[in-house]
């Protein structure tokens, strides 16, 4: 959710976050989130920034043919390596399951629902791992690969402010998103975000991004309902 | 020098080594790093495949998946990344993550899920090289994962039939064409004048789709019409994988092939440049609309600027 946030803050946007249990069912793909402005509702990263930029407002302009190339690659990336891992430290790793995920994704719902759901959606994570080949992996392949994909992305950040230098783009929301939600989720062990820690330049990226579009005197407002949001959520 | 290493993968046809893109990557990745593997094909013999094609097998050690093979050669010292900086090797991550997520799932719907593919071309030829009775259960059990793969990560909703599916994921392969046409460019390798990891696996997953013959072929199509990657794929099996009669390069030409090769390479690049430059002559205003007011007044201009325009 936070590389939504990120991006539309990026634009100037303001946005209002609301948590609603029934979420992904009010959403037209069934993926969260979704934005609704005035009689619209928008899902999923792509189609929201096609319809941002249709509505004029663009982050990635200022860059030629071969630095888009690069930076829809760098998307992939990251959504291949750091989502498919987030989603196997949190369905496939059994500890974790257990102890966080299951009753937090069933918390909204009363028994037996609860339980049937998360069984129901931990299946489909399953398989879908073992599709592309990520059910055979042990927790410690799949720290080592988040680690290469925090390598590679420390690499190509090096010193600069930005990943495309002075100007924001989707890919640095969507590095942050992806993140921030690594650095400050409790898990059972911290491994994860001690991976990412190892590369000060992302902290720090994330540090400048947090305090550059999440704080501040008239931005109150959207951050304390999205730590607010995040509190319930992330325990 | 490390053990001998023998690397079981599947066969070629059409003018490739082989027709499976992750076998064409570890033997791409071989060639360029002079690694000296011994290429076994995998033909009709009793010796089933199992589990994941291409296996590498270094005395006691098996390694299955491309990623991990490779790695593998570069800690016997076979790399061919030597000569990246950090940020091209973070780039070349990139990329192949781009690879698999968009055009992979095109690839496998090529060979393997599009009906008149695969009974006429795919599966006689996968169960050409597999024993029977295997022949008959592992090509549909390969199709069958294909088309798993590509539900379970491409089909969710808002889609919700296989030709929605289909539509976007050869919609998403073209873009990634597109793509790595504009970043080739016209440089020879994607990363300069050597060829690398990147240029391995682009080419594992391109020369298939480029040189196999089927009756549906809207992405060879779509790929004939980006010059500089067809041109990337001819180059590297005409330097790299010269195959003879008896399956192995002569030494004795090698170096006047091999200058044959750098000259017509630079022929080739010439002629690149020439075309780009006549495209961009061709592209710019030869009259300026302002001009136009006065040519009308003259009555000689008329004729004279529409046979001007022709003139290449």
């Amino acid at each position: 959710t936070l590389c939504f946030q990120a991006f539309l803050q990026m634009c100037n946007l303001p946005i209002q976050v609301i948590c609603r249990a029934n979420a992904e069912y009010m959403s037209p793909s069934g993926k969260l989130p979704f934005i609704h402005v005035g009689n619209q509702v928008v899902s999923e990263l792509g189609p929201i920034v096609q319809f941002v930029k249709a509505k004029g407002h663009s982050l990635s302009d200022g860059l030629d043919e071969v630095q888009k190339a690069e930076m829809k690659a760098y998307m992939e990336l990251v959504n291949n390596m750091l989502l498919t891992a987030e989603l196997y430290l949190q369905w496939c790793d059994d500890v974790t399951v257990e102890e966080i995920t299951h009753p937090r994704y069933g918390s909204p719902y009363p028994w037996p629902l609860n339980r049937i759901l998360s069984y129901q959606k931990q299946w489909e994570v399953r398989r879908k791992m073992k599709a592309i080949g990520w059910a055979g992996k042990t927790l410690e392949q799949v720290l080592e690969d988040v680690d290469q994909c925090c390598h590679a992305l420390s690499q190509r950040l090096g010193t600069q402010p930005y990943f495309f230098n002075k100007q924001p783009t989707e890919l640095d929301a969507l590095v942050f998103g992806h993140l921030f939600t690594i650095l400050t989720t409790q898990l059972i062990t911290d491994e994860l975000s001690e991976k990412v820690k190892n590369y000060s330049n992302l902290t720090a990226f994330c540090r400048r991004i947090e305090q550059q579009y999440f704080e501040g005197p008239d931005k109150d407002g959207a951050t304390a309902a999205a730590r607010s949001a995040k509190r319930p959520l992330l325990r | 020098m490390a053990a001998a290493m023998e690397l079981s993968c599947w066969g070629g046809d059409w003018g490739l080594p082989s027709l499976h893109p992750e076998s064409l990557t570890v033997m791409a990745y071989a060639k360029f790093s002079g690694a000296p593997l011994t290429v076994n094909t995998i033909n009709n013999s009793w010796r089933a495949p199992k589990g994941d094609i291409p296996v590498l097998v270094s005395e006691d050690i098996v390694i299955s998946q491309p990623a991990k093979i490779l790695n593998f050669l570069r800690k016997q010292k076979y790399n061919a990344d030597y000569e990246l900086s950090a940020k091209q090797g973070a780039d070349t991550l990139a990329y192949i993550a781009l690879l698999e997520e968009k055009l992979l799932p095109a690839l496998l719907h090529t060979f393997w899920i599009e009906a008149e593919n695969y009974c006429s071309v795919t599966k006689p030829w996968f169960a050409s090289r597999i024993a029977f009775p295997l022949s008959l259960y592992l090509p549909g059990k390969m199709s069958r994962e294909a088309l798993n793969r590509i539900l379970l990560t491409k089909g969710g909703p808002p889609l919700y039939s296989l030709t929605e599916v289909e539509a976007q994921i050869y919609r998403d392969a073209k873009e990634c064409l597109n793509l790595l046409s504009k970043r080739l460019g016209t440089s020879q390798f994607f990363f300069g004048d050597t060829p690398t990891t990147l240029d391995a696996f682009v080419f594992g997953f391109l020369a298939p789709i480029y040189k196999v013959c089927f009756p549906r072929v809207q992405l060879q199509e779509h790929l004939k019409q980006l010059p500089n990657l067809c041109r990337f794929c001819d180059d590297i099996l005409t330097c790299y994988f010269r195959l003879t009669v008896s399956g192995h390069s002569p030494t004795g030409q090698d170096t006047a092939d091999a200058n044959l090769q750098k000259l017509t390479q630079l022929v080739n690049k010439e002629s690149n440049l020439i075309e780009k430059m006549d495209d961009n002559l061709r592209k710019s205003p030869q009259h300026p609309p302002r001009k136009l007011t006065t040519l009308k007044l003259a009555a000689g201009g008329e004729e004279s600027s529409p046979l001007s325009r022709l003139s290449p």
